[in-house]
């Protein structure tokens, strides 16, 4: 059996029409003005992609293109100790591919929703302090030139708040680092974070939401629910590995906009944030339940934010908690 | 003389194969953590080359996985390193990006090099002879230019740029000429911008409505005109080269793939892939047909792929 195939000498890109054949030992190259044999453990044969054409390099630099691709598959098969894997087995079944579609599904989904937020607990919780106390002083800095302002809190109702945390703090273990930075909030309006090392921030303007101080403790437990579990160190992380891998696995399809590619890893970060808050919102109830202070007065707290959320529109911390009615609906719930 | 006649590139890839190799290589880039996926990148741009034909000769891709997986190992490393040294200290962040900023012409010159090295057609390679010193003097002052000028020297720079790629190109030991002039780029630029200035004011007009659809085809009207203008300034010895792409045919053609794209979660990225491939590559020709047989190839030097990949992953993949 002999096949059509188109030779080039290597040297120059001039091509001729040879026929190749193969007797298992050697390959046979017959045209115009060549006429050689090949020992077939000399020729390196290119692997299958698709029908695409197959190249078969000789020892001298020459090389032989052939479009017959079953032709060449079927000598090679015929070879003693020939390996039966090949990626083109795969992606030649309809059924292989499918698998594969579902394969990438569960696994990037299993990668992102428990493999990296496990990786990113272990580091968080491992980090040096230190470190952790150097991150948490860069993002107050941040925060403090580009979205907050200095506090305009009177100083005695300052030092109240500062007894308050100085209470909400003092049964907890491994809290003495821990402080309040009172800021104004100007875009950020009432709002609260903890930052990494013990950084809990609040701003006048929740101060003012709040109707007394009960509703106040609550929401520093919350934070502080955050802080324990290091939420703010962790999501970094997890954003931050997820992006790597995600550029990484579709590195393979350069052509999809980077809207798309971006859409994902967004959705991921406001799951990453609801998880979060729920974890939070059940360290401050149960420790609102132990010093037996009324649910409520989270869950008050709550909806008044979500009244006064509803009067400043734009960009908001608050807008990737969970939904407020679930969670106040939560909170009564432990009552 | 049928000899005298020009050829069009031809390409054969068909959606539904490339859909099996493009989930395949996913799959196994993501089961592996990514190590596959320099093997993967490899299988693609095997398929792709493989199926484009001229005068029934096909392209070679002949990267080795295991160089592109060195380079990649070595970019993600420095991202990583940039994310994480972003949040301890903006100032080692900065220093990075100076940094970035420096190594950036050699990861240029090196993966234009890789790219072409790793292209044959009739048994001839490709190859790319441009250094360091020569980007940083063609193109890297030229784009510093056109950043102090506040983009009146940028028509300059895309001349310079073009020319610098096209004339340290070779295939095997023939390099490819340019012949296009400054007052080319400086007018063909002047209408990209008077088509920019109109998707602007439509954009207004409509409310923002129009905005994207206008916004693709300004950049519709910008690549097909700067690659024609490219296209019909480039020689290989005596063969000349045209590029029939039209903002229309680009327009319709990325308009189609981004609702695609979107509306099938992703798994329309292979049709759209191989359509692109085919539009692009059918309308380019080039002519005579009969002095492809005449080059003589180059010696074998080894490349290293590093540049290659930091290239792709900072979007400065040059392809055909």
């Amino acid at each position: 059996m002999s096949v059509a195939a188109v030779h080039y000498d290597g040297k120059t890109s001039q091509r001729s029409a040879v026929e190749l054949s193969c007797d298992g030992v050697s390959m046979r190259v017959l045209g115009s003005g060549i006429d050689r044999a090949w020992p077939w453990a000399e020729v390196r044969i290119s692997s299958r992609v698709g029908n695409t054409s197959r190249h078969l390099d000789f020892p001298d630099g020459s090389q032989c293109e052939t479009a017959d691709n079953d032709a060449i598959d079927a000598w090679l098969a015929a070879q003693p100790g020939a390996s039966r894997f090949s990626v083109h087995r795969i992606e030649r079944r309809l059924r292989y591919a499918l698998a594969a579609v579902a394969l990438t599904g569960i696994a990037v989904w299993l990668g992102f929703a428990y493999g990296i937020p496990a990786l990113a607990k272990q580091v968080a919780f491992r980090l040096p302090a230190s470190t952790e106390r150097l991150i948490g002083a860069d993002a107050l800095r941040a925060l403090d030139q580009t979205r907050l302002g200095p506090s305009t809190l009177p100083s005695e109702r300052a030092a109240q708040l500062q007894k308050l945390f100085s209470s909400v703090t003092a049964d907890l273990d491994g809290a003495s680092n821990y402080r309040l930075e009172l800021r104004a909030g100007r875009r950020l309006g009432a709002n609260a974070l903890a930052l990494p090392s013990g950084i809990i921030v609040m701003t006048d303007e929740l101060v003012a939401l709040a109707d007394d101080d009960r509703q106040l403790v609550a929401v520093l437990a919350h934070e502080l629910g955050h802080m324990r579990q290091r939420h703010a160190l962790r999501s970094v992380l997890q954003n931050s590995t997820a992006a790597v891998l995600f550029a990484v696995a579709v590195g393979d399809l350069t052509s999809v906009t980077s809207f798309a590619a971006a859409l994902p890893t967004m959705l991921l970060q406001a799951k990453y944030s609801r998880e979060f808050e729920t974890e939070a919102d059940e360290f401050a109830l149960a420790y609102l339940a132990k010093k037996g202070i009324a649910p409520d007065a989270f869950s008050a707290l709550l909806e008044r934010l979500q009244r006064a959320e509803g009067a400043t529109a734009g960009l908001d911390y608050f807008s990737t908690h969970p939904a407020t009615r679930e969670r106040v609906e939560r909170s009564r719930a432990k009552r | 003389m049928h000899d005298q006649a020009t050829v069009a590139f031809k390409f054969n890839g068909r959606a539904g194969e490339y859909f099996a190799i493009w989930i395949v290589n996913l799959c196994l880039s993501v089961i592996t953590l990514g190590i596959y996926s320099a093997w993967a990148k490899v299988r693609r741009k095997r398929y792709f080359y493989g199926n484009t034909l001229l005068n029934d000769s096909a392209f070679e891709y002949l990267a080795n996985p295991w160089a592109i997986l060195k380079g990649r190992a070595i970019v993600v490393m420095a991202f990583l390193a940039y994310s994480l040294s972003n949040q301890v200290n903006p100032l080692i962040g900065l220093a990075l990006v100076l940094l970035v900023l420096v190594v950036m012409p050699w990861v240029i010159v090196k993966a234009l090099r890789f790219n072409a090295r790793n292209t044959a057609q009739r048994n001839v390679r490709f190859g790319f002879t441009g250094g360091y010193g020569r980007l940083l003097v063609a193109v890297v002052l030229p784009a510093l230019a056109a950043i102090v000028t506040l983009g009146i020297a940028f028509p300059y720079f895309l001349y310079c740029k073009d020319r610098f790629i096209v004339e340290n190109a070779a295939y095997g030991t023939t390099r490819f000429a340019f012949h296009g002039t400054v007052g080319n780029y400086y007018w063909a630029s002047f209408k990209v911008f008077l088509v920019g200035l109109g998707f602007l004011i439509g954009s207004v007009i409509s409310f923002g409505i129009g905005a994207l659809p206008l916004y693709l085809l300004a950049r519709s009207y910008a690549i097909s005109t700067m690659a024609r203008l490219r296209w019909a300034n480039t020689s290989l010895s005596e063969i000349r080269f045209a590029c029939a792409w039209s903002a229309g045919g680009l327009f319709g053609l990325y308009f189609v793939n981004i609702i695609a794209v979107i509306g099938s979660f992703g798994l329309l990225v292979p049709w759209t892939a191989i359509r692109t491939a085919k539009y692009q590559l059918e309308h380019l020709s080039l002519g005579p047909a009969s002095a492809l047989s005449g080059f003589v190839a180059a010696s074998e030097a080894q490349v290293s792929a590093l540049g290659d990949e930091a290239g792709e992953m900072l979007g400065f993949d040059f392809g055909l």
